[in-house]
């Protein structure tokens, strides 16, 4: 079983092994490891097993934990690793412990790439910070909030105006269609708008479709002002600032 | 609507247990699958704890819990309101059992749920499972992968192609049990005959490119085939994780008449065989 020795300068405070159960460290009295100094947090790491390997995880501390002085949020343990938490630190004996397959380079908390994980708020925070810079740039260009709105300019429908909300838009004669076709022999739906990241659909439904007076061969991107015709209507896509 | 329905899991080629976990309760029209991660078999713990507490929680047998309900808007349906609550107590079920058992630590699962009312389809969702819809022959995600490239993808800094080769593909933005509140996306769409609702693990869309899942859901008229049809696609083209399948077609409602013609073409056809 692996040991977490808790040391002040040379000297051992306290010993613990460690189990099925987290080592707590922090400055609280009901912290495995007590660490009786202000520049502790309250409840300031913890170390555990996972999937067999020994990790420490920062509880989000104000003067962080490092690992042989590496700050860490969270880092997998070897045997002979030091962490320091204040002027503590605290030394890890996993002796006949580590699995043989553990390698000796430090990687911090880098997970193995084929298993599902989840990123904890911190590391989301950060790795989406890496890539704020670009996606600014990129949101920046896409400019103001405009609403994608169907404008009609013939036909028979129940308005006049649809601005685009839902991800699914029907265009038919159904009662839950969302740009209502009225008239005899009007198709249920007749053609559908579909959001997608990167824009809007038109697709055919019981009709094919025709963007500036041609049908469409498959799902097509619209563009702002561009004029869509089913079973007689037609409609203007635009995008309303 | 009448809506006819199957689903198929399986271990696929490359891993040693199923994580996944998929339920279809034909009763409520609910459909749900979720697929679990965590060392040892918690991956299949979570995702089972998953699927069985949102089931319950639908069927009324959970004491409706009070999930952010300033999360909740207004429009919404109450079916659509209590699977956004299930969602939540599912997050919430899996955090607290993860909490109590440290050998559970690191578990999560994803959700994809799908509840059909009469014309009206909820779904809620967290993590990368995915909802779609085909109609008319168009195959539409309905939900967003809560996947680091999927953001990435989302905010220009990706491209899709780039994603789909990223060595970064499992690492999850959100997932049910790894924080004490999640955020449940949830959505409401009008259904129509004809439409063809599909539920997946990421093992058959990291498999099998969308229009072929789209032409095989097209030409498959039995959606218990269409799924077999899926998974086994995606176990030729490696099988790399879990692969789990659900299918459910909205068929019209036969009026009468054609239902009169069909049934009294049937005993006809009955008649001449045995005579």
């Amino acid at each position: 079983m692996a040991k977490l020795t808790l040391m002040f300068e040379e000297k051992t405070v306290k010993e613990v092994s460690l189990g099925a159960r987290p080592v707590g460290i922090g400055r609280s009295p009901d912290n495995d490891l007590t660490v009786d100094n202000l520049a502790v947090s309250n409840y300031h790491a913890r170390v555990y097993v996972d999937s067999g390997k020994m990790v420490v995880e920062d509880l989000k501390s104000l003067n962080g934990t490092f690992v042989n002085e590496m700050r860490v949020e969270r880092a997998t343990l070897k045997h002979g690793d030091s962490i320091h938490i204040g002027k503590h630190h605290i030394k890890v004996d996993a002796t006949g412990e580590a699995p043989a397959s553990y390698g000796s380079g430090r990687q911090a908390a880098t997970p193995k790439i084929n298993e599902t994980m989840v990123l904890d708020t911190k590391m989301r925070r950060e790795m989406m910070q890496q890539a704020a810079a670009l996606g600014e740039r990129t949101q920046l260009a896409s400019g103001r909030m405009r609403v994608p709105t169907l404008v009609v300019l013939g036909g028979k429908t129940d308005r006049q105006e649809y601005p685009l909300t839902s991800k699914l838009t029907v265009i038919g004669k159904s009662h839950l269609a969302t740009v209502r076709l009225s008239g005899w022999f009007k198709p249920k739906m007749a053609a559908q708008i579909n959001k997608q990241d990167d824009g809007y659909y038109l697709g055919a439904g019981d009709k094919v479709p025709s963007v500036n007076g041609a049908p469409i061969q498959g799902p097509v991107q619209l563009r702002d002002g561009d004029q869509v015709e089913v079973c007689g209507v037609r409609l203007n896509f635009i995008f309303r600032e | 609507m009448r809506i006819v329905s199957g689903g198929q899991s399986d271990v696929g080629q490359q891993r040693a247990n199923n994580e996944d976990c998929f339920r279809i309760v034909p009763l409520l029209n609910l459909f749900v699958i979720s697929d679990g991660m965590g060392g040892e078999a918690h991956g299949e713990i979570a995702s089972a704890m998953a699927v069985e507490t949102l089931v319950k929680a639908c069927a009324g047998e959970e004491p409706e819990a009070l999930a952010a309900s300033a999360q909740m808007q207004p429009g919404w349906s109450d079916k659509t309101r209590r699977l956004f609550n299930a969602a939540h107590l599912a997050n919430k079920k899996l955090y607290e059992s993860a909490e109590a058992n440290p050998e559970q630590q690191g578990m999560g699962a994803t959700l994809s749920a799908a509840w059909i009312n009469e014309e009206k389809l909820s779904v809620v969702h967290v993590g990368d499972s995915r909802a779609y819809l085909l109609r008319s022959g168009v195959l539409q995600q309905l939900t967003s992968d809560h996947s680091l490239v999927a953001e990435q993808v989302r905010r220009g800094i990706l491209t899709a192609e780039e994603a789909e080769h990223s060595e970064l593909q499992s690492v999850l933005l959100r997932a049910l049990g790894t924080q004490p509140e999640v955020e449940v996306d949830a959505e409401e769409h009008a259904l129509f005959p004809g439409d063809i609702l599909l539920l997946c693990s990421d093992g058959l869309t990291r498999m099998v490119a969308e229009q072929k899942i789209a032409a095989t859901l097209q030409s498959e008229s039995d959606p218990g085939r269409a799924a077999e049809k899926l998974v086994a696609q995606a176990n030729e083209n490696g099988g790399a994780d879990n692969v789990t399948v659900v299918v459910a077609h909205m068929e019209p409602k036969e009026n009468g008449f054609l239902s009169w013609l069909r049934h009294g073409a049937q005993k006809n056809a009955g008649k001449n065989g045995s005579a």
